[in-house]
């Protein structure tokens, strides 16, 4: 069953009473709020995510409701909690939805530590994965919409999950939040894409959702073997560069941009060094999302021998 | 040559330096340190101190001598400030010890 | 506000169970797990759960889901054990030809001597006791070898070197492990007297020579007084720190003369009171074995009758968590008279309005800069 099995009163209702539950690739969530244009939103985004069954085990418990009281009225607030605990600070009720999905990156990447938790966009096809480990502002989001787009599913925009008994990535296919112009880059780049609406002024700038394709998330307990890392970096005007790095690069741009490399001790270090032992390394500068994609594509094809 | 702890002439490897795991990558050393839960990056000279001191307790000049050979250097070649700040380092991450009964007391 | 009450209830019996009676937990509907996971969480007792099923050779009996969260909690616990151990271990090669008797406290005492409350424990700090007199020296050296002074506001400066039983916490440079170095268990200020002179003389040797422990009596003195005076406004007690005090006389209990010197040496230090409400309740929730007339000579100690009353309805509701989903205004309110109450302990009255006059203003001004979930860094240290 997924969420679009439900009509929206009935979302607006599973929201406002014990929660609306969820599943998130490894996770399952429940949700609640007292705010019906949260709920609205919830419905359509989260169209395609299936329901987990009911006796299943809910991971994280999470909210985004305006305050009680007074305050809800005079200062419209939404507030995101954990638990019961609400330990941020709150935002404009226009902007609950992406903070919810903020909280949910927050619950994950401070508890799941029975997992490696990279951050990194993955995206896999016939079998193999590509990792981008993050660098702020260089464009990773973009460039891996771009590509769930074209034919690869994508794993996930935010956190390369891996497994520690295999080494396997999970996917945790999740909204993808564009920022500022990268939310008309996509429009014009696959008119089709399913894009949430705009959120103006946000501690981000403007925010935008991009529901990944239905495939990407009904495939959602597929793990995938990790085959490339790509540490991406769009440049205006450049010219495609596609560049194999050395594994020590590699290795510490991945250790250090992981979420919880530290904590996860001698597990992480042996991942992490077998992933980039088994991996090939590239820097890829880019302008252009179409060239981009295709030199991707290209990649991923030296594999087909 | 002084350790952090005083004038001393022997180094050996401690127990945290026995038990670190090596990953070579061309000449970038990345290691990792149970003892600490540290993950290293260390050069080639830091390096070969440390393989040095796998052999056993040296000498200070000893190790320098072997180092120097190692890196295909002339004797003396090894820039002393710079052996001299790598053992400080490897000292003060635990790697290494002053094995020396003067350091015992101030 | 009955389902409140009711659900409250379950919440909190679900959790005594489980750390009554771990063996049990294989039998747990899913429901309960979950509930039992958020309310184990909230009270930091997860890595306690995996411990006492690791034990038992129970993990693979459980559903997956919660062990995961288990394994996760256990993953960040053998970190934190080991960041420090090794702050211990770089301390005494700081501090080497500095002959001073160095008093390991709190969780670092549990881990560095093995123990039973540093199982499946989290501990953020290393807790040091040293002679008041020679606190200078050892701060000099630790600068000196890449420590510093973490930065805090003057006014929380002075409260610690002039009030307080310990200087500002140092850090080193490069690892994120704080020092707490105390020269007595209790501030200067408190009500309950203190003297580090019998602490020292009593105190037990470690593996490492430079290093000891708290007698056994000492020991459980000490987590008795940080469990009643060092508490926090919203979360009140902390549920561990009364396991960590049954778990202590659970090993001590053992050991001949330990039950006869736990009262003499209360009253020697001027901690009776809370030697009195800590024996009742750790009773009451965890069935610790104590010898009748233990408690029976200890009855002088206790409260006027109505405030007995009180704080036995107190501190269970300052101590054990409610349920998550049920807020209960009664429990806020308890935790709060409790963190008063510590304070109260710990200065004078007129220190006391004046430090929570300033916490409650700096509170407000944090307040206004709560943590901003979008800036947040996720990265863990």
């Amino acid at each position: 069953m997924i969420v679009g099995d439900l009509s929206r009163r009935e979302l607006g209702k599973r929201l406002a009473g014990d929660g609306l539950a969820l599943q998130l690739g490894p996770f399952n969530l429940t949700i609640r709020s007292n705010l019906d244009s949260f709920a609205s939103l919830a419905h359509q985004l989260y169209e395609p995510y299936p329901l987990p069954d009911a006796e299943a085990i809910s991971d994280f418990h999470v909210q985004i409701s305006a305050p009680r009281g007074l305050r809800r009225w005079v200062r419209r607030q939404a507030c995101f909690g954990v638990d019961g605990q609400f330990p941020f600070a709150p935002y404009t009720v226009e902007h609950a939805f992406p903070a919810l999905e903020w909280g949910i990156n927050w619950c994950v990447a401070t508890r799941a530590h029975h997992l490696l938790l990279l951050h990194s966009a993955g995206v896999e096809r016939n079998g193999r994965a590509i990792l981008f480990p993050a660098s702020p502002g260089h464009g990773k989001s973009t460039l891996c919409t771009a590509l769930v787009h074209s034919g690869w599913r994508l794993l996930s925009d935010e956190f390369g999950v891996v497994r520690p008994e295999d080494g396997l990535l999970l996917p945790l296919p999740r909204l993808i939040p564009l920022k500022n112009e990268s939310i008309e880059v996509i429009r014009k780049f696959r008119p089709e894409a399913i894009i949430g609406p705009s959120f103006l002024e946000t501690r981000k700038g403007t925010v935008a959702h991009v529901q990944p394709p239905v495939n990407s998330i009904r495939r959602a307990q597929e793990p995938a073997r990790p085959r490339w890392f790509v540490f991406p970096r769009w440049v205006a005007d450049a010219p495609l560069t596609l560049e194999p790095i050395p594994k020590s690069q590699a290795f510490l741009m991945v250790a250090t941009n992981a979420f919880n490399y530290e904590v996860l001790d001698e597990i992480a270090f042996r991942l992490v060094t077998e992933m980039v032992r088994s991996c090939d390394s590239y820097s890829l500068i880019y302008s252009d999302l179409d060239e981009a994609v295709s030199a991707l594509d290209e990649l991923s094809r030296t594999d087909d021998v | 040559m002084t350790c952090y702890t005083a004038r001393a002439e022997t180094f050996i490897l401690s127990p945290a330096g026995n038990s670190i795991q090596w990953q070579e990558w061309g000449d970038v050393h990345i290691v990792y340190q149970p003892s600490s839960a540290e993950t290293h990056v260390f050069n080639e000279t830091t390096a070969l101190i440390l393989k040095c001191l796998k052999q056993g307790s040296r000498s200070i000049q000893a190790v320098k001598d072997w180092t120097e050979n190692a890196l295909e250097v002339g004797q003396g070649d090894l820039a002393t400030d710079d052996f001299v700040f790598a053992t400080m380092r490897l000292e003060e991450l635990g790697l290494i010890e002053c094995l020396d009964d003067a350091s015992a007391v101030q | 506000m009955f389902r409140a009450a009711c659900e409250t209830r379950r919440a909190q019996r679900l959790l005594l169970e489980a750390l009554q009676e771990p063996e049990k937990l294989p039998g747990l509907p899913p429901a309960d797990w979950e509930l039992l996971l958020r309310v184990a969480r909230r009270v930091r007792v997860l890595g306690r759960l995996e411990s006492d099923l690791e034990r038992a050779g129970l993990l693979e009996e459980i559903p997956e889901r919660a062990a995961a969260h288990l394994r996760a909690a256990r993953n960040v616990i053998s970190h934190r054990n080991t960041l420090i151990s090794w702050e211990v271990n770089r301390l005494l090669w700081a501090l080497k030809g500095i002959d001073v008797p160095l008093i390991l406290l709190k969780g670092t005492a549990y881990l560095l001597a093995e123990l039973s409350p540093a199982r499946g424990r989290i501990f953020a700090d290393v807790d040091l006791l040293v002679p008041e007199r020679r606190i200078g020296e050892i701060e000099e050296r630790l600068v000196e070898r890449g420590w510093f002074k973490t930065q805090i506001d003057p006014y929380d400066d002075r409260y610690y070197r002039v009030w307080m039983h310990e200087i500002p916490p140092l850090r080193h440079r490069e690892r994120g492990t704080e020092i707490d170095i105390h020269h007595r268990l209790l501030p200067k200020t408190s009500h309950l007297k203190s003297d580090p002179e019998s602490l020292f003389t009593a105190a037990r040797p470690l593996a490492d020579p430079q290093l000891h422990m708290l007698a056994p009596a000492d020991m459980v003195l000490h987590a008795l007084v940080h469990l009643f005076l060092e508490g926090d406004p919203d979360e009140g007690l902390r549920l561990r720190d009364l396991i960590d005090v049954h778990d202590l006389l659970c090993r001590f209990g053992e050991e001949p003369g330990f039950w006869s010197d736990l009262g003499p040496r209360a009253r020697a230090l001027g901690f009776e009171r809370p030697l009195f409400y800590g024996l009742h309740h750790v009773q009451r929730l965890f069935g610790t074995p104590i010898p009748p007339d233990v408690l029976r000579g200890l009855e002088d100690a206790a409260p006027v009758w109505p405030i007995r009353q009180l704080m036995n309805r107190l501190i269970p509701l300052a101590l054990l968590p409610g349920h998550p989903d049920y807020p209960s205004r009664w429990a806020s309110v308890a935790r709060w008279l409790i963190y008063v109450r510590a304070h109260w302990l710990r200065m004078p009255p007129g220190l006391l309005a004046k430090h929570l006059s300033h916490k409650a203003w700096l509170r407000f001004r944090g307040f206004r800069r709560r943590v901003d979930l979008a800036q947040l860094d996720l990265k863990q240290q």
